[in-house]
């Protein structure tokens, strides 16, 4: 029986190795997607925002402002824009992504103590840019204003020293934890990378059933009377180990090479993707049972692998999502598995907390595997 | 003596089209039947309920004693060609073998003697998608005999391919029923009938058996009557 079932893993592996396309696949996809995404995200922090300023005032004040904007962090002055319509323009054409506007008589209201509005426009159609360059602005707009509040009591008579104080007696300090950089690449890549991995998984699930059932090579195994348990058993194990074979080096590059954050042990996340392989597989499997030919199989594969991603909750809030959206991403092992890798990414949240995690794997695989068989006993 | 194969009233349709309507017959150890029959006569039908892959309607069947819809025991001492090609394409010649005689849990021991038997040696490395018609079943029937099968079901075993095949598949299959083995194989050339012990003429669901001899002279009187037939209607 043994022999029989190593017999059957290795065809297996033959079967995956000598089809080219899913060799390629399989081996080099994640991979790929791996060094595409660490080079798109390699400055890990978006800087240089294109900004323009629109001095309408030209004051002695205003050239001040410009002076204080231009030492901002991550803001980058690319234009010195004559009127509003003209930066309207820059922003319309994307030649900048942010704009201050000073008004005209900025420089007199400040000295006659008198409120001045100066604008800070974003362009919000790139959400990336647009949530990058608002804090950036904010981070100079809370500057500038609290400098400009303390000229303004200094002007009132009051001390400089007494003035500051004004200023300084409630210290709101922003501190972002498990990621203080908020590093773009320390968020994305390895997820992006990751999902690029469980496309190609479920794509080749998906023929588990369908690729043997579809093919004339099934008359073998039914005249030869092999148990469907055995025959299935024995080519999971094989794919399974080489859906973990072909993310070990996704790992050892994220981890060890680009030094992806991972704050829980190797163990635990190699187990953690290990039981997610496997839940996915039977979801790859139940699509195959399902389907009539690989055709369909595949189709059943992309429709279920390509928007997985998205409705993970990874880059937008789960709970933010309309209630049955939720109810089918919590039923996706996709979702389980992304929040999952960010919170032992980042937090370390150890093997109790995490042990809902492999129990939602486990659910998942025994009932996909559980209406697999049903169907397949009832086909074949 | 008791029979290999019993099969009795068996019935089978697919969708409402009825394929097998009551068959009956029974093959003992050293005989070889001839299934004949045409296109769609139900040849294949009836060989793969032979060999346990698919179910059928009602009837009964036993193989080797065992009643096919209770027990798959008799797959083990079964040995089936198809008419698909129906090795496994992403496996080269040899580990075809291997891999069915491990399925077969029959040890890779028989595999160098079934390859010379069977002249598979310059093959042994090529994709089986890539073997011509002839070795392709030259190689289907090695793999068939790897368990020393008692029954051989072959469907279409010699249809179309080199006379060089032909005579080594006719030769192997006489010596496998010469050391006791019964075989049921399928063609839909008559000419083939000679070399059967007797032939299944498969029509409108039913199996009437004949010497070759009876089945040659019955396809000869068919023909005449079509020739005379279109000869009427031409004049």
């Amino acid at each position: 029986m043994l022999s029989q079932c190593l017999a059957i893993a290795r065809r297996e592996f033959f079967f995956i190795w000598r089809d080219k396309d899913l060799r390629y696949i399989l081996l080099f996809g994640p991979l790929l997607g791996l060094l595409i995404f660490y080079g798109t995200y390699s400055h890990q922090v978006l800087k240089d925002i294109p900004t323009a300023i629109a001095d309408l005032d030209r004051s002695r004040a205003s050239q001040e402002l410009v002076k204080n904007i231009r030492g901002a962090e991550n803001l980058k002055i690319t234009a010195y824009p004559e009127s509003y319509d003209e930066l309207e323009d820059l922003i319309k054409k994307g030649t900048v992504v942010a704009g201050v506007v000073i008004p005209e008589n900025y420089g007199k209201d400040l000295s006659l103590s008198r409120q001045t509005r100066v604008e800070m426009i974003v362009d919000g159609s790139n959400m990336i840019y647009a949530t990058n360059a608002t804090s950036a602005m904010l981070s100079v707009s809370h500057t500038l204003s609290a400098q400009t509040g303390v000229k303004t009591l200094v002007a009132r008579g009051i001390a400089p020293a007494q003035a500051a104080a004004a200023y300084q007696s409630a210290e709101f300090r922003e501190e972002a934890w498990f990621n203080p950089t908020l590093n773009y690449a320390y968020f994305v890549v390895l997820a992006l990378a990751l999902n690029i991995w469980q496309q190609c998984c479920t794509l080749t699930a998906c023929m588990t059933i369908v690729g043997e059932t579809g093919a004339a090579s099934w008359y073998q195994f039914k005249s030869l009377g092999i148990s469907r348990l055995r025959l299935f058993i024995s080519k999971s194990a094989a794919q399974i180990i080489t859906f973990m074979a072909v993310a070990l080096p996704v790992f050892f590059l994220a981890f060890a090479v680009f030094k992806l954050p991972l704050r829980c042990g190797f163990l635990l996340f190699f187990l953690f993707s290990l039981a997610f392989a496997t839940a996915l597989h039977s979801v790859g499997t139940l699509a195959s049972s399902i389907a009539w030919d690989p055709v369909n199989a595949a189709r059943f594969g992309m429709i279920i692998a390509l928007p997985s991603f998205l409705v993970s909750g990874y880059t937008y809030p789960l709970e933010s999502m309309p209630g049955c959206l939720q109810i089918i991403a919590k039923i996706l092992p996709q979702t389980w598995y992304f929040q999952g890798i960010n919170l032992l990414a980042f937090k370390d949240p150890g093997w109790a907390f995490m042990s809902q995690y492999f129990l939602a794997f486990l659910i998942i695989a025994a009932v996909c595997y559980t209406v697999s068989a049903v169907i397949v006993a009832r086909r074949t | 003596m008791t029979p290999l194969i019993n099969v009795k009233d068996l019935k089978q349709t697919i969708g409402k089209q009825k394929i097998l309507n009551g068959l009956s017959f029974m093959l003992s150890a050293g005989e070889c039947l001839g299934l004949f029959g045409g296109r769609g006569a139900g040849k294949t039908t009836l060989l793969h309920i032979l060999a346990g892959i698919d179910r059928f309607k009602s009837g009964s069947v036993e193989i080797l004693g065992c009643d096919i819809r209770k027990s798959e025991a008799f797959k083990k001492r079964l040995g089936l060609i198809t008419q698909e090609r129906s090795l496994f394409r992403d496996l080269r010649a040899y580990e075809n073998l291997e891999f069915i005689a491990v399925l077969k849990g029959a040890g890779t021991e028989n595999i160098t003697a079934l390859v010379k038997r069977f002249e598979l040696n310059n093959i042994l490395g090529e994709p089986v998608n890539t073997l011509d018609a002839g070795v392709y079943q030259r190689l289907s029937m090695a793999c068939a005999l790897l368990n020393k099968p008692r029954i051989l079901l072959a469907d279409d075993l010699i249809n179309d391919i080199d006379p060089r095949s032909q005579h080594i598949i006719l030769r192997e299959l006489n010596s496998f029923i010469s050391g006791g083995g019964s075989c049921i194989w399928s063609f839909s050339r008559i000419e083939f009938c000679r070399a059967t012990g007797k032939v299944g003429w498969l029509e409108n669901g039913t199996l009437s058996l004949y010497s070759p001899q009876e089945a040659q002279e019955l396809w000869d009187s068919r023909l005449r009557l079509i020739e005379q037939q279109s000869g009427e209607n031409d004049a």
